[in-house]
């Protein structure tokens, strides 16, 4: 069966238009860290298998390689995976699938164990064994790291670590437009190879979206150019929902201007955060008493969830008490308490971010930091398994929701989700691919012509409108409506823009008609993806009636309200291109919901 | 400060152009901007038929490399700043690739190269699954320099050897190779050897060293490859004393 | 539709960057040492064809031409062995479980050997020249 599928690329010459031909076993669109291991997970599986990895991006590009502080995963003796579940649900705000957390939790170290297994250079105790450091909203400190380019050495481990599998083969710079979907199935999808501009369709049994999250759909974010949604506007398109797509994270610790992220490892080793007079504004917020300088306490202060810290930014910027830049307000992270030989050997490259982008020695000075768009909670919505409600559809990392996160994550527990769903979703896959279901390509022509001659269509438009005009009012309004507050009126303004916008959409006209690596015209059709994506998140933010972790609706909706919205928000396109908002159960198996405790509050009782 | 500085862009574009051309364009330029903020500047709002790659604005994804005055240079570390003096930026793709369009280099066959000195651990025996190696922090600082590798081939377009003859495996691939044969876990230095070795091997660097300097990561591949020269006149040393002493008791 | 443009490396690669001709003035160190070469050897052949010959040659060697080429090539040989040494601890690093040695001492011991070295060689020239010393 296998064999059979083994076809190279042949070009098939349909009519006017060439459109070349692949046949593999799995797809997995997007190559960073879920895609990687779950390309390594099927091939491990089985050997036989044809597995192609398609990405816009070289692999080592994908954004993984931007993540910083660390990723999860319990070691120490004194630490359980009770303590990492209870800290995880309760991190979320009760809205994570407690299945799930426990499979999560069960997984992370081995996974973890693996990556060292293929090379990942995790920083070490002095006795060679493994070391973890702090982070906000975890009891005890599980935080495996590589110094502060921890993402970095995980992708690459994991894209070296492929290259010795012989059923891995790759398209790289090849961008997914299109999922093709026959009798029911995900079948293949339509690609563009960036070089040529040529259309290529490729059938598979099983497709595998690992294209990571969406928060380019607003202005200030930590975000690579390239996370711009692909997958879940893909699945989206299909009928899939997206769920809890209203959960954006706000990262606490972004430079100012550019919102290049400053790790939470830096308050992990002991950073403090201080405002225009240099006081730790934090203990105003429920997260106190007050910590010396350089002695963090695990869920205290500096180290509470990302939710609450952002919050607090916001209030102390209504309140005036923000440190002025000529980038805008911010606030001080101060590390020179730590010393320059800590600083050098724990976090060497926020140093040099800060050197090189604000002109800013952290080891003399602090780094004016505010919160910036860095992580979206939601997305595709999987089963425990990472399937979608699509047949042969899978879906992992940031673009997909298994979950886990609830309604606001944990650092370094997406990068442990990587790997240990990464991995379920590649055996899940190898699984469907070893039953044979792939579909005969030639049955997927007709719509893949189709849906071809549309991008071709999309390539030659010459309407009125300007792409880089709208994808600025884009973020503008989803930072103005979706951002770390919400208030009624500007939710619903942001609703309306998104839906003028996509009006306005079909009204672009592009410059550049060439065919081969035209940028133009992928970020055309990526500005669609951010537009459907944007879509669903501020519908779902309108819909969640409630505040919850991330979400925030202090004006009309300010507390919790578990017996209407203890549930996740499903956002699905319906065929005439409505959004239709529903609700599905989350899955509670032993913690039943209670107050989140941080701070002084937060020793001896944590989460239950 | 209003004030604007001057881009010359090396354009190609393979549907249209039979040879590169230069394309100047007029940008602003304040002290934060970036060559890569001035590029997107053009693509926003001068010519959006200008390609170019980019991803992550942190020095970090290894996308955006160009020539900028002559210099491999990360478009989004590389500050107008710098340039005021000099009034006019020549921004070209990376030195020694094929160029795919504008500013887009062909990389398949730097990629290639690291693909091929097998770049991963490799065990005579798995560990078992619950227990990690000890590696101590003293162990990881062989390697560690050559793992911050982040494969943007400025070297390559430094590297006047690799843009002689581009089947020499050049700086990043045999970087990598010693990246893992210095790795305390590895057992796989005899199976990297013969990339080594051979005639595209580490023979073919003369020590220019300009990798070394262009590279933003301080990875210094120069250090690296001539100590894969040391490491490889080691083996051939010990294979011929194995194979006069094999003659010897026959 | 690809149509990569292939370029290609300009003869005068060298002169493009600071770098390179540094690169080039430190290979090109050998041109200097090999005509010293040269004129050593043609000393041995003068030698050997008896005295005046050889004091032939020995009267060139005080020519301007002969000082300027000796000049130049003591001069290479000097920067070829300062920027040879200066290369070595990216070469040779002793750093194992057993042994650590200090990138720096390696420097400053090629250093230090190669001052001992050359040195040497100027007292043992010396010395045997020496009309006292010597046989």
């Amino acid at each position: 069966m296998q064999g059979y599928a083994r076809a190279a690329a042949l070009c098939v010459l349909g009519g006017a238009n060439a459109m070349n031909q692949q046949q593999a076993d799995i797809v997995i669109v997007g190559g960073g860290g879920a895609g990687l291991r779950a390309a390594i997970a099927a091939a491990e599986s089985n050997p036989g298998l044809d597995i192609l990895l398609l990405s816009k991006v070289y692999p080592m590009r994908s954004h993984t390689v931007a993540a910083e502080g660390g990723c999860a995963g319990v070691i120490q003796a004194h630490d359980s995976l009770d303590a990492h579940f209870d800290d995880t649900v309760a991190g979320g705000d009760w809205l994570c699938d407690q299945d799930v957390v426990d499979y999560f939790v069960r997984h992370a170290t081995e996974e973890n164990l693996r990556l060292e297994h293929w090379g990942c250079p995790w920083s070490r105790k002095p006795d060679g064994s493994i070391n973890v450091r702090a982070f906000g909203g975890m009891q005890i400190e599980r935080t495996w790291f590589a110094a502060d380019k921890t993402g970095f050495h995980i992708l690459h481990t994991l894209f070296q670590t492929s290259l010795k599998y012989p059923g891995i083969r790759r398209c790289d710079e090849y961008f997914c437009t299109d999922l093709l979907v026959e009798d029911g199935h995900c079948a293949g999808l339509l690609a563009i190879d960036m070089r040529s501009g040529e259309q290529t369709l490729i059938a598979a049994s099983a497709v595998i979206l690992a294209t990571g999250g969406a928060a380019r759909v607003y202005r200030y974010n930590t975000n690579g150019g390239i996370v711009t949604g692909d997958g879940m506007a893909l699945a989206y398109r299909q009928g899939v929902p997206l769920r809890d797509m209203e959960f954006v994270q706000y990262h606490p610790t972004g430079l100012p201007g550019s919102g290049i992220l400053i790790t939470e490892a830096a308050r992990g080793e002991g950073g403090v955060l201080t405002n225009r007079e240099g006081y730790r504004y934090l203990q105003d917020y429920g997260l106190g008493p007050e910590t010396p300088p350089g002695q963090p306490q695990n869920k205290q202060m500096e180290l509470g969830p990302r939710d609450r810290l952002s919050q607090a930014f916001w209030h102390e910027e209504q309140a005036g008490r923000t440190v002025a830049t000529e980038r805008g307000a911010a606030v001080h992270l101060d590390l020179r308490h730590l010393g320059e030989q800590h600083i050098q050997e724990r976090l060497p490259f926020i140093r040099d971010l800060a050197r090189t982008y604000i002109n800013v020695d952290a080891v003399h000075e602090p780094i004016p930091v505010r919160p910036t768009a860095h992580y979206t909670m939601g997305g595709i919505q999987t089963d425990r398994h990472t399937a979608t409600c699509l047949p042969g559809l899978y879906a992992v990392g940031e673009c997909a929701s298994v979950g886990l996160h609830g309604a606001n994550r944990l650092g370094s527990n997406s990068l442990a989700e990587l790997s240990v769903f990464g991995r379920l979703a590649g055996e899940q896959a190898a699984e469907r691919a070893a039953q044979g279901l792939a579909v005969d390509p030639q049955r997927l022509r007709p719509q893949a012509e189709a849906q071809a001659a549309e991008r071709e269509a999309l390539r030659r438009a010459n309407g009125p409108e300007r792409l880089a005009v709208l994808r600025d009012e884009m973020a503008g309004a989803m930072e103005a409506g979706i951002g770390i507050f919400r208030v009624p009126a500007q939710m619903t303004a942001t609703v309306e823009k998104i839906a003028e916008l996509k009006a306005r959409y079909q009204q672009l006209g592009l410059k550049d008609g060439s065919h081969a690596f035209n940028t133009e015209w992928l970020q055309a059709i990526e500005l669609g993806f951010l537009l459907d994506v944007a879509e669903a998140m501020s519908h779902a933010a309108l819909a969640r009636q409630e505040s919850r972790g991330s979400h925030q609706r202090p004006e009309d909706f300010p507390a919790r309200n578990d017996a209407l919205f203890l549930r996740h928000s499903l956002a699905r396109q319906q065929q005439g291109g409505a959004t239709e908002v529903s609700w599905q159960d989350v899955v509670i198996t032993r913690s039943a919901p209670g107050e989140r405790h941080y701070g002084g509050k937060a020793t001896g009782e944590a989460g239950r | 400060m209003s004030d604007t500085i001057e881009l010359a862009v090396t354009r190609y574009r393979p549907e249209q152009d039979t040879q590169p051309w230069e394309q100047r364009y007029t940008v602003p330029c304040s002290d934060d901007m970036s060559v890569l903020d001035a590029l997107n500047y053009i693509k926003d709002a001068l010519d959006p038929s200008l390609s170019h790659r980019w991803s992550c604005r942190m020095a970090i994804c290894g996308s955006c490399g160009v020539m900028v005055n002559g210099e491999p240079k990360l478009s989004c570390k590389t500050f107008l700043r710098d340039y005021r003096e000099a009034g006019v930026l020549e921004v070209r793709a990376l030195d020694n690739l094929p160029v795919e369009r504008d500013l887009v280099a062909d990389i398949s066959g730097v990629v290639e190269h690291i693909e091929a000195v097998k770049p991963w651990l490799i065990r005579h025996s798995e560990p078992p699954v619950d227990t990690a190696h000890s590696q101590t922090p003293a162990q990881m600082a062989r390697y560690h320099a050559f793992s911050q590798c982040i494969n943007c081939a400025l070297c390559y377009a430094a590297c006047p050897q690799f843009g002689r003859n581009p089947a020499f495996l050049g700086p990043a691939a045999l970087t990598l190779a010693q990246r893992y044969n210095l790795d305390s876990r590895d057992e796989g230095s005899s199976e990297r050897m013969p990339w080594l070795n051979a005639e595209e091997g580490v023979w073919s660097c003369t020590f220019v060293g300009y990798c070394s300097e262009v590279c933003p990561k301080d990875v210094d591949p120069a250090s690296a490859i001539n100590r894969g020269k040391v490491a490889s006149d080691i083996n051939y040393g010990v294979n011929l004393f194995r194979l006069l002493r094999g003659k010897g008791d026959a | 539709m690809r149509k990569p443009w292939q370029p290609q490396q300009p003869r005068n690669w060298w002169l493009r960057n600071p770098a390179y001709r540094r690169y080039m003035l430190r290979e090109a160190t050998a041109l200097p040492l090999l005509l010293y070469t040269l004129l050593l050897l043609a000393g041995i052949v003068q030698f050997s064809r008896g005295e005046a010959a050889f004091a032939t040659w020995l009267s060139w060697l005080q020519t301007p031409a002969g000082l300027l080429l000796q000049g130049i090539a003591l001069a290479a040989a000097l920067l070829h062995a300062v920027t040879w040494v200066a290369l070595v601890p990216k070469i040779l690093v002793i750093d194992s479980d057993r042994l650590r040695i200090d990138p720096r001492h390696v420097l400053r011991a090629h250093q230090l050997g190669a001052l001992a070295g050359n040195l040497g060689l100027i007292v043992a020239t010396l010395w045997l020249l020496w009309p006292t010393g010597g046989a």
